[in-house]
């Protein structure tokens, strides 16, 4: 075997692969069973608290108080995981109180007391939808295990 | 004894081998996922323009609505790209394992 014939093969491997790697660890974060579990009992307790809507805000409005608060634990956890900045965008657009999702969902049941039933079917659909958007890409991030 | 050009050759086969799976697998998704989306808002659409002249919606409802979906396609969009960083970085390592598959192939 020719040493000299094979060095540069070896430097070329190393060069590439070395490349690869490198940019290989600037993308996003790993998937989170926790974050995965997370989005999945939080899309579920909204459908459910959304579907009293048609009801008057003052009789839910701790529950209500309760799901903000869980949904925005969701957004610091999401915000406070490396690489993750396209999930928390994602969190940031569905909890906007501003916005058009759940977050303005449960601040436009408050200012109107009671929400007809066609518009809350509707935004449940659009709302599972959106936690859904979450969900799937969560479930699609590599799992730490992949990498080892 | 295998030279430089040889294990180029085998790299080079492999590495179209691997994109062409990869990358048909990828625009394949990508075309489902964008048409299921477009399918869907058109019949959300239909129907709350129905709900709208039936009087089951009022025009706050319906521009809520039309705003959520606007929302909506913007999380899609952003699941679409975390999902094509994903693919990149599975791409990315897949092609280290070639690299280094056709090195072992041609040398060992």
């Amino acid at each position: 075997m020719n040493i000299y014939k094979i060095k540069p093969i070896f430097v070329f491997i190393l060069i590439v692969v070395s490349y690869l790697t490198f940019n290989s660890c600037t993308s996003i974060s790993v998937f989170s069973p926790e974050a995965y579990k997370q989005a999945v009992d939080l899309k579920v307790e909204s459908l459910n608290l959304m579907s009293f809507a048609t009801m008057p805000y003052a009789d839910y409005e701790e529950e209500v108080i309760y799901l903000n608060t869980e949904l925005d634990k969701a957004f610091e956890f999401s915000k406070g995981r490396p690489d993750n900045e396209i999930s928390t965008e994602q969190w940031k657009i569905l909890i906007d109180k501003g916005g058009n999702l759940i977050g303005g969902f449960l601040k436009r049941w408050e200012a109107e007391g009671t929400l007809s039933e066609m518009f809350v079917i509707e935004m449940q659909l659009q709302v599972s939808d959106a936690f859904d958007t979450i969900i799937g890409l969560e479930s699609g991030k590599i799992d730490p295990s992949e990498f080892k | 004894m295998p030279t430089f050009n040889d294990f180029v050759s085998t790299l080079k086969s492999d590495l179209l081998d691997f994109a062409k799976e990869n990358l048909e697998e990828y625009k394949e998704e990508l075309l489902k996922d964008g048409t299921l989306f477009i399918e869907k808002t058109k019949s959300d659409i239909e129907r709350w323009t129905e709900g709208l002249a039936s009087g089951a919606l009022s025009k706050e409802d319906f521009e809520f609505l039309l705003k959520g979906k606007k929302d909506l396609a913007q999380m899609e969009t952003l699941k679409q790209l975390g999902l094509s960083q994903i693919r990149i970085t599975k791409i990315t390592n897949g092609i280290i394992d070639v690299v280094v598959g056709s090195a072992v192939k041609t040398f060992l």
